[in-house]
């Protein structure tokens, strides 16, 4: 009943059929999510045998035969190991992003993490815009930066801590590293108090 | 003489690109002078104009994308974080939409959630280069994590898929060609879209705060009229896609959508419900991929969390009431 639900509901908002995504054994496929791993074996705690970024290909295998949301694949530089579903597409993300010094700069997926290249604040003309408008302007001004360190604090590892907590599918991974995992700490993240799941 | 030269550029633009294209050659050609040169002038830089419909570059993007995020905010009565219970609030929308727009085909824009203190309007905005703001009478509204990713997703879909950006270049466009049929740079702003017409169509707002309001506050004006229907219903899809993608269960915020009334707040513009239920009829869906192909989405495991502590705040009535 769940799934005809389910159907109802893609059906209704024009959900593409799961075929226009398809791809063939042996076709390679694009890294979507931020902090993508790839484990040694198809459960979320196995040990990392890498860590990919959104734009990095990978070589598809199959799906698990253990569980048919871990999909085997071969990482870029040729190494075996199990992917989440939902971190891997058919289709390349967009991958914009803007320099410190203002420029528009290409850049190697795998070198995404540590680049700073996508570190932006309020857009130094918006704030000036703002600052001139003065009053309720410029006190927009103030709380968009104050909004914006909030977000910035929101780390990969706070989100998969919440993730862990909520039941979500453990698609943005805490850390770059690879080997064992550590076991996700117990206390939730600032704000995301731990929420029970509803029945289904 | 002058308003028949206004005449003739009118007659001329609107007979199209190709016509239009057409007619100057022929004008330009015949080498008439006086009006006639005059005309080709008009009918060239109509069409250098275009350039300006072209995708703005991602400074060009954050520069317009923050400018309306303040008349958002601005409008929205200020975000809702003075107490340390609405910055925990703030911290857990981030939290749940972050996770979402990492994951989403944009996922390297420094995506920014805020709560507006809005208590009026049930309501979910945008903005390009990553701004996303819910009011807090939709806050109010939610019933669970779910409802709250399903909006969250819709308002990260519209940035994904650019149609704020879609009406900004229409705004650019309109107003340079309004300044060319007017025969006269009607404002220095209107000069530096010419000029820009002439390069590639992209523009240095950061560098240019005057044309950065000017352009900013046409937008807000169009934006006001909401996103096209068709538009709509593309963020729909992607939304659930979204919700998939990160193991929410979409029914959530389909029965958000149910208990919505047609036609008002976040859903102004939105297609009605019963459109949407015709649809149904007319959609074959096959989600189960075979064996040997790749599928992006699953609806196994699927959840619908509940909302934190931190939300009995945001359902008083009142002034949230700081924690500390």
């Amino acid at each position: 009943m769940k799934r005809l639900k389910m159907g109802v509901l893609l059906l209704a908002l024009g959900v593409p059929a799961a075929a226009a995504w398809a791809a063939k054994l042996g076709d390679k496929l694009y890294v979507k999510a931020r902090n993508t791993r790839v484990l040694v074996s198809p459960e979320a705690t196995s040990n990392v045998v890498v860590v990919l970024q959104p734009g990095q290909q990978v070589t598809w295998k199959g799906a698990s035969p253990k569980d048919k949301q871990w999909h085997l694949v071969t990482e870029p530089k040729g190494k075996p190991g199990y992917v989440f579903q939902t971190n891997l597409s058919t289709k390349p993300p967009n991958m914009e992003l803007v320099a410190k010094d203002g420029q528009t700069r290409a850049i190697d997926p795998a070198a995404f993490v540590s680049s700073g290249a996508a570190v932006k604040a309020l857009s130094p003309g918006a704030e000036k815009y703002g600052q001139d408008k003065g009053g309720d302007y410029a006190a927009a001004v103030k709380q968009i930066k104050q909004a914006e360190a909030l977000a910035a604090a929101v780390t990969p590892v706070k989100i998969a801590e919440h993730v862990k907590q909520a039941g979500l599918f453990p698609v943005v991974a805490p850390t770059t590293t690879v080997g064992p995992q550590k076991v996700a700490q117990a206390a939730p993240a600032r704000g995301a108090s731990k929420p029970p799941k509803e029945a289904k | 003489m002058r308003s028949h030269l206004k005449v003739a550029a009118a007659v001329g633009l609107g007979l199209g690109l190709t016509s239009c294209a057409s007619l100057t050659k022929g004008l330009k050609a015949a080498k008439l002078g006086g009006d006639a040169d005059r005309l080709v002038a008009v009918s060239e830089n109509t069409q250098k104009c275009d350039k300006l419909g072209a995708e703005p570059a991602i400074q060009e993007e954050y520069a317009l994308g923050s400018a309306l995020a303040i008349q958002w905010v601005q409008r929205g009565g200020g975000l809702m974080l003075a107490t340390a219970t609405d910055q925990q609030l703030t911290t857990y929308v981030n939290t749940v939409g972050r996770n979402l727009a990492m994951q989403s085909p944009r996922p390297t824009l420094q995506w920014t959630f805020g709560v507006l203190n809005d208590t009026r309007n049930f309501n979910g905005l945008s903005a390009p280069g990553g701004y996303v703001f819910v009011t807090r009478k939709l806050l109010q509204g939610v019933d669970n994590e779910g409802q709250l990713a399903g909006v969250l997703a819709h308002e990260i879909a519209h940035i994904v898929l650019k149609h704020a950006l879609h009406q900004y270049a229409s705004v650019k466009v309109s107003s340079c060609k309004g300044a060319v049929v007017g025969n006269a740079l009607v404002s220095a702003a209107a000069g530096r879209l010419l000029s820009a017409s002439d390069r590639d169509g992209k523009l240095d707002l950061d560098s240019d705060t005057g044309l950065l309001a000017d352009l900013t506050e046409k937008t807000v004006e169009l934006a006001g009229k909401g996103h096209r229907k068709e538009e709509e219903l593309e963020a729909d899809r992607l939304a659930v896609e979204l919700m998939l993608g990160a193991g929410y269960d979409p029914e959530a915020y389909r029965q958000l959508i149910a208990k919505t009334p047609d036609g008002g707040g976040f859903f102004a513009n939105h297609p009605k419900r019963d459109e949407r239920t015709k649809q149904i009829s007319k959609v074959v869906l096959a989600q189960k991929a075979g064996a040997d192909t790749f599928a992006e989405l699953s609806t196994d495991s699927l959840q619908t969390p509940a909302l934190p502590a931190s939300f009995a705040a945001v359902k008083a009535t009142g002034v949230a009431k700081d924690a500390k």
